[in-house]
């Protein structure tokens, strides 16, 4: 899929400007605050209706003014559509439109898929285990379907349970009220589970593949999906799990088992990566497992994601990031940016734009 | 600063479903322009259907005679009983005219975030309906969301040392649309309760 044109209004600093992309490389050239980053989340929001630097889509709005929207042009298997994702200050979700036609976000984010990289982003590693189920799950999500309705159904159904846990300990209902809502928690959760298993099984084999393939120093590095409370298999198996849990959940009023508990250890020889490795080192590491995402999405979907890399100046290994860029599935369209003029040769010399970016608009784009 | 009165009113009418602020302003000023006549016509229609409607006795569906038209006919099939939540369920069930057994109406949903229990919902009125005999088949028609499942699970739990006949209601395409139009989930449920032809 590649992205062929965008533009915006009310877009942080981004003048309202019409932006022609190549469909292979973007690099975003220009001083620290001139755009730069706002250009690259502006295609990221496009596609995800959020930010990778910020939780609040409050701040993504323009100071002063109070809606704002993104548009571009998709072209994917000879076809292409117009998206649109809008916040609006009337409008309590994203204003998201698909050839100017309203959809609901589970059909929009199927529309184009974006992976980033962002060198200040490595909550997957250091991050709380929420950030980890985070990224499983907008990994899961990008290549099926119907991943979204699932885990809203899980978390509607962990919602009832707990609610029922604390009237219970409250005496305003039963233990035995337990039972539907434990067997309908289970038919909810079961499927999240082993979604979550499998997605970060695969993972785990291809930034192995890929840390050998560049022969990087830090090899033995796993990634290994921990379910929540230790419930995993068939659903007789999370039963006597459930069973085993109900006196200490009756006490802690929450349901102890499930995906909601979920984490991914990332170790290296059994040891917590985030400790033992140098921050150079974990950002290299973190980049292997986009790079890793960026294959497993071509390999569900036969088609490639776009790719946004922000700041490759940022302690990257050159030398790495260049092999990896050249490395990329076939037909992956490229967005990077970088605050020096010239940075990775090996993508400047291949056919690019240049988009120079001052005050928020792009000043010269070049063909190259 | 809107007249008191108005105001009463446009409170009152807030609180139905699905009514915001401004509807329920549009509706108040809506009914201060009808003539008096047509104003006092759906004041007193609302009070009848306060004064005169009830709960049939049997099966819950909202009635004005006792047992209602549905559970005395005699040319249904009263061995067949249809669950559904609400007594508003059942003329879109009826509607279809290929259902010609009888209703259960539960009177909602197990949800324990609205303080909702078994004990809330009409199961028990439904497990004494099948204890009396003659019951040959339950279809569970609770609503496909996480409270219409557990609800539907909970049912089948009740009845199971019962040893009745207990049926969910399939999932599927809808009738008349084209596949490019169902959503991922209806498809795989639709593709999970495949059948031969």
């Amino acid at each position: 899929m590649i992205l062929e044109r965008l533009s915006s209004e009310n877009f942080r600093n981004l003048e309202a400007a019409e932006y022609r992309f190549h469909p292979a490389v973007n690099l975003v050239v220009g001083m620290n605050g001139q755009g730069k980053t706002n250009l690259l989340e502006a295609v990221y929001f496009l596609a995800t209706t959020k930010s990778f630097r910020t939780a609040r889509t409050q701040s993504l709005i323009r100071f002063g003014q109070s809606y704002l929207f993104v548009n571009g042009d998709i072209a994917r298997q000879g076809v292409t559509q117009t998206l649109s994702a809008g916040v609006d200050p009337g409008e309590s979700r994203r204003v998201l439109t698909i050839n100017a036609e309203r959809v609901p976000l589970g059909r929009y984010l199927q529309s184009l898929t974006v992976i980033a990289y962002s060198s200040s982003r490595l909550e997957i590693i250091r991050g709380g285990p929420e950030d980890r189920r985070r990224f499983l799950d907008r990994g899961i999500a990008s290549v099926e379907p119907g991943y979204l309705e699932r885990l809203n159904r899980f978390q509607r159904a962990l919602k009832q349970r707990n609610a029922l846990l604390h009237a219970i300990a409250a005496r305003q209902a039963r233990a035995s009220d337990l039972d539907a809502w434990d067997e309908e928690f289970l038919l909810a959760a079961i499927p999240v589970s082993a979604a979550r298993a499998d997605y970060a099984r695969r993972i785990s084999a291809l930034l192995g593949a890929t840390v050998d393939r560049y022969r990087y120093h830090v090899t033995g590095l796993t990634l290994r999906y921990l379910p929540g409370g230790e419930a995993s298999g068939d659903p007789g198996a999370w039963r006597q799990r459930l069973q085993e849990v109900k006196r200490q959940e009756l006490r802690s009023r929450m349901t102890l088992v499930g995906p909601q508990r979920d984490n991914v250890a990332f170790e290296l020889e059994g040891r917590p990566a985030a400790e033992v490795l140098s921050g150079g080192e974990l950002k290299t590491i973190v980049l292997f497992l986009k790079f890793a995402k960026l294959e497993h999405f071509r390999d569900e979907t036969g088609e490639a994601a776009v790719f946004v890399l922000d700041d490759i100046d940022a302690e990257l290994d050159v030398d790495i990031l260049e092999a990896v860029l050249l490395n990329l599935p076939a037909a992956t369209q490229l967005f990077a940016t970088s605050a020096k003029q010239s940075v990775i040769s090996a993508l400047e010399t291949g056919p690019h734009r240049r988009f120079a970016m001052d005050g928020g608009r792009a000043v010269e784009v070049s063909e190259h | 600063m809107t007249a008191p009165p108005l105001a009463h009113l446009i409170n009152e009418l807030t609180k139905l479903p699905g009514l915001g602020g401004k509807s329920a302003a549009r509706l108040a000023y809506h009914l201060l322009k009808r003539p008096t006549a047509d104003v006092e016509a759906l004041a007193s229609a609302i009070l009848d259907v306060k004064s005169k409607i009830f709960r049939c006795s049997i099966c819950n569906n909202m009635t004005d005679v006792e047992p209602c038209v549905i559970c005395s006919d005699t040319r249904r099939d009263p061995t067949v009983i249809c669950v559904v939540e609400e007594a508003f369920n059942i003329p879109t069930i009826e509607t279809t005219r290929d259902f010609r057994g009888v209703f259960h109406v539960l009177l909602g949903a197990l949800s324990p975030l609205k303080g909702v229990g078994p004990q809330d919902i009409d199961v028990a009125g439904l497990v004494r309906r099948v204890q009396a005999g003659q019951i040959r088949e339950v279809i569970v028609a609770t609503n496909p969301n996480v409270e219409g499942e557990a609800t539907a699970l909970y049912i089948a739990q009740q009845l199971r040392p019962l040893e009745v006949r207990t049926t969910r209601l399939g999932f599927g395409l809808p009738v008349g649309g084209d596949l490019e139009y169902a959503d991922q989930v209806t498809m795989s449920k639709a593709l999970e309760s495949r059948r031969e032809i």
